[in-house]
């Protein structure tokens, strides 16, 4: 899922500083699950408003709201009238929920409170990790099932590098060598040949931006190579 | 039939009580409504109080943990503290139908009393001069305090019950004769005729029945009955004959049962306060034969041992071959059995079984006679109070029902929870039972003063809190987004991960809270508290607070587990929120009070390894963490908030709030320069 983090509070407080009617929504997906922009986090964030609003001798209207997805259609038309009581939407959704909302209200203005962060994994109570960086031509058939486009810092296909130290990365001492990893792995599947075999170079042009996706167009491209 | 899961005390009550509901409502000192929950379905509170068999204590799941919640003692305690509560007005007369009732024991009364809410005219016969039946006449004074009924009679009678007084079935009047003037008539005579035993010498002078006895004692006409005194039987009533005559001065009393302490039906507790009397009991010990000269001199009885399982599931007393003995007596009391004495109904008409009971339908009490019900004792054999009661209240529904037309009342089989996990039991804090203060042996044997003292609040609110809050724990709704969050932190392992969204097995929650003020989505609600209820809570104390004008408003949120009977210090400025764990303070409710214009929050801090659910404590700092980083951000200021357990932490957490001026939230009211 997409792990998503709350903008610092002095940046949300900048950005909608000339706002008087500010709709805090939330989205009840990833940023739900990864605990940053669910109901909860709508309802303190939109208390913060008010207090630093009323601090600052302004009157802010501050409303809360949390729907399914903002990153589709027909749960945006869910708050289609009620946007129309304000004059900012804040978005606390990762990127494609605020874009979401900016293409299918067009009339309001639509902030993000949040910052988009990966694609993780959950790795015990209230912490996630980035596995995966959505490259478009998948190695984990050849690395073991870990990848190292997303957990290399440096994406190598065919690892280690000379900069492994006791398992971690030269990178950073926090950063597990993902190389390492993979070798673990294999080693407990009982596949180590598997480190002798070359991976072969990726295709990157898959991972173009920006990305798209549709089944149609899929299968009309199928049909035509057909 | 439909099917409702229950609490376990709520199941096993025979009037389904809201036991969790009012036990909670004493856990947070609020004593009013606990009588306002009780008196919904009782209205003998007083007299349930004291007597009651306590079904709901047998079913209680804090016996898997030590010792199951006093909960007989708490109703007592709910009511004695309420003295002169009314639930109820006086209703109007809404309908024409004019009700009799014969017997003014618990179930005749509470059936008048539910009628009388119904508004039906409702009169009550009763053969003896006061009302209550075996409540007022049967129990002595030291058990139940006549005065007790006295008033929980009154109230019934307030609701505009008629009552006459010494008007006997079959000798003032007849069945048939209640039928000309009345639309229905219920039979409620109870059943107090005493089973003699069928042995040599039962007609000789000096032996008497236990009610009987207890009447006339009751009635103050006291008969002097010689040294030493026999009583058979192991009910309460023989228990109740026997203490009854060591207050009279008799100093040579002995019980004599068939069984063992464990079949014993007066229960355990009984027979040690009358051992203690100086009563002395003979276990597996049988009379068969009472001997004298015109008057009972003494008893011969014969050793007992138990044998196998009879109908009634407990082990049949066999006698021992050639060990009879005799004890001698003065004065023998037979408290073996009753049965209903149902011979004025003889040429009613109407059914009656073998034993003199009447023969109903079912549950509602429908007898073959059209507009004729009968319930309780009289149809059932002697059964407890509550099981009156409730066979009362179920009449007054049928009579209704019968009247209005209406179908009668779906029957609801209510199930109880399951048990507690093994592995659950292990994880949950042991509290001991609070014991019940009595009056000492030598000031109570010479009177008939109540032995048992009641809780002081003190105990009553550590007793209730001992409460396991058994399916009032968390429930989840739809909007969970299945983070895991719930399933990752709570201290028992009890929600899971499931198909669409997280489950939490109802049965085994323990309604800490813990998972509801971390649940990023809000989707996990508590039975005991809402989320709405919390912000009305932290809005009335501080309009409250408002109205005395403190020079600095402070909020105090504080464990009641933890601090059982009050805030944990006193602080003028100080306006206290008790909450059933400290985990359960969230993040908005230490900021809320500030957008309302407090100027400081304090949250008291458990001891350690005082957490009632493990990981309170933990939780609560965290919020408290979180929380003073908004306000901080916000520019409040995360000084403001703070964890303060003790009075020295206190003034110095004043004293910088004092430093930092108001909330500049705050309007209309003035800070000390």
């Amino acid at each position: 899922m997409i792990v998503a983090e709350i903008k610092p509070f002095v940046e949300i407080k900048n950005i909608i500083k000339d706002c008087k009617k500010v709709l805090v929504l939330g989205c009840g997906s990833c940023v739900s699950v990864c605990m940053s922009g669910g109901e909860k986090q709508v309802e303190l964030l939109a208390s913060a408003i008010r207090m630093a609003g009323k601090l600052e001798g302004k009157e802010i209207i501050v409303g809360e709201k949390t729907i399914l997805r903002q990153c589709d259609p027909e749960f945006v038309e869910q708050i289609k009238d009620e946007a129309d009581n304000y004059d900012v939407i804040l978005s606390m959704a990762c990127g494609a929920g605020v874009q979401g909302i900016v293409k299918w209200l067009n009339k309001v203005s639509v902030l993000p409170a949040m910052n988009t962060r990966f694609i993780g994994m959950a790795d015990g109570q209230g912490s996630w990790t980035e596995v995966c960086r959505a490259c478009g031509d998948c190695v984990l058939a050849d690395t073991g099932g870990i990848c190292p486009v997303t957990t290399c810092p440096k994406g190598i296909l065919n690892g280690p590098c000379g900069g492994n130290k006791k398992g971690k990365c030269e990178v950073s001492p926090d950063i597990p060598c993902a190389w390492v990893l993979i070798y673990e792995r294999l080693k407990d599947l009982g596949k180590l040949d598997d480190m002798k075999k070359e991976v072969a170079a990726k295709d990157w042009s898959k991972g173009l931006k920006p990305g798209r996706y549709s089944i149609k167009e899929k299968e009309e491209e199928k049909v035509r190579k057909d | 039939m439909s099917k409702m899961t229950l609490p376990p005390c709520q199941a096993a009550c025979p009037i389904h009580t809201d036991v969790r509901g009012y036990v909670n409502a004493i856990a947070r000192g609020e004593v009013e409504e606990a009588i306002r929950i009780i008196r919904q379905v009782n209205p003998f509170p007083s007299s349930c109080g004291r007597i009651c068999t306590r079904l709901c204590e047998k079913a209680c799941r804090r016996a898997q943990v030590d010792a199951p919640v006093s909960i007989r003692a708490l109703k007592r305690f709910a009511s004695d503290q309420t003295k002169g509560f009314k639930l109820h007005e006086r209703p109007m007369h809404h309908y024409d139908e004019k009700i009799a009732i014969i017997g003014s024991g618990p179930a005749g009364l509470t059936a008048a009393h539910d009628l009388a809410l119904f508004g039906y005219a409702v009169t009550v016969f009763e053969s003896q001069k006061v009302l209550g039946g075996m409540l007022s006449e049967g129990i002595p004074d030291y058990r139940l305090p006549k005065d007790l009924v006295k008033e929980e009679v009154a109230a019934i009678l307030s609701l505009g019950v008629e009552a006459k007084t010494g008007m006997s079935l079959g000798k003032d009047f007849t069945l048939e004769d209640l039928l000309k003037d009345y639309h229905a008539v219920f039979i409620a005579v109870g059943s107090q005729k005493s089973l003699l035993p069928k042995f040599k010498g039962v007609e000789l002078s000096g032996i008497a029945t236990a009610v009987e006895f207890l009447k006339k004692i009751s009635r103050g006409q006291i008969t002097i009955i010689g040294e030493k005194v026999v009583v058979i039987g192991g009910g309460h009533t023989a228990i109740d004959a026997a203490r009854t005559c060591i207050r009279l001065g008799l100093k040579d009393v002995t019980i004599v049962y068939r069984r063992t302490l464990s079949e014993m039906p007066a229960g355990r507790e009984e027979a040690e306060a009358a051992e203690k009397e100086g009563i002395k009991i003979m276990y597996l010990t049988s009379p068969v034969e009472f001997s004298g000269d015109g008057k009972v001199q003494s008893v011969r009885c014969i050793k007992m041992e138990l044998g196998e399982a009879d109908t009634s599931g407990r082990r049949k007393p066999v006698p021992l071959e050639n060990s009879e003995f005799e004890i001698p007596a003065d004065t023998v009391i037979l408290a073996i059995g009753y049965i209903p004495d149902t011979e004025p109904l003889k040429e009613s008409g109407l059914q009656l079984g073998k034993k003199g009971t009447v023969i109903v339908k079912d549950e509602t009490g429908i007898t073959n006679i059209q507009g004729v019900f009968a319930a309780g004792d009289v149809v059932s054999g002697p059964q407890s109070v509550i099981d009156a009661i409730a066979s009362g209240r179920r009449v007054a529904e049928a009579i209704h029902s019968h009247f209005r037309k209406m179908p009668s009342k779906e029957v609801i089989d209510y199930a109880s929870l399951e048990t507690l996990n093994n592995n659950l039991v292990e994880l949950i804090k042991k509290t001991e039972r609070q014991k019940m203060p009595i009056l000492p042996v030598q000031e109570r044997i010479s009177n008939f003063e109540e032995v048992d003292l009641g809780f002081s609040k003190d105990q009553a609110v550590r007793e209730a809190q001992r409460c396991l809050n058994c399916a009032a724990g968390a429930s989840i709704a739809m909007n969970c987004v299945s983070c895991l969050n719930c399933v990752r932190i709570c201290p028992y392992g009890i929600p899971s991960p499931g198909k669409e969204i997280v489950s939490i097995d109802i049965n085994q929650c323990q309604a800490c809270g813990i998972c509801a003020s971390e649940c990023p989505a809000s989707a996990i609600q508590l039975n005991l508290e809402s989320k709405e209820g919390v912000r009305a809570e932290i809005e009335n104390i501080i309009d409250f607070a408002r109205q005395e004008t403190p020079e600095i408003l402070i909020i105090g949120f504080y464990c009641r587990y933890n601090s059982p009977v009050g805030p944990p210090f006193d602080e003028d400025e100080v306006y206290w929120l008790g909450k059933l764990c400290s985990g359960r303070i969230n993040e908005s409710q230490l900021i809320y009070p500030f957008e309302l214009g407090a100027d400081g929050v304090i949250v008291s801090m458990c001891g350690k390894d005082e957490c009632r659910f493990r990981s309170g404590n933990q939780w609560m700092t965290e919020h408290v963490k979180r929380a003073k980083r908004i306000l901080s951000e916000t520019g409040i200021g995360s000084d403001r908030l703070d964890i303060v357990s003790e009075e020295e932490n206190f003034s110095f957490f004043r004293n910088r709030l004092e430093a930092g001026g108001m909330n500049p939230l705050r309007q209309g009211k003035k800070v000390k320069a």
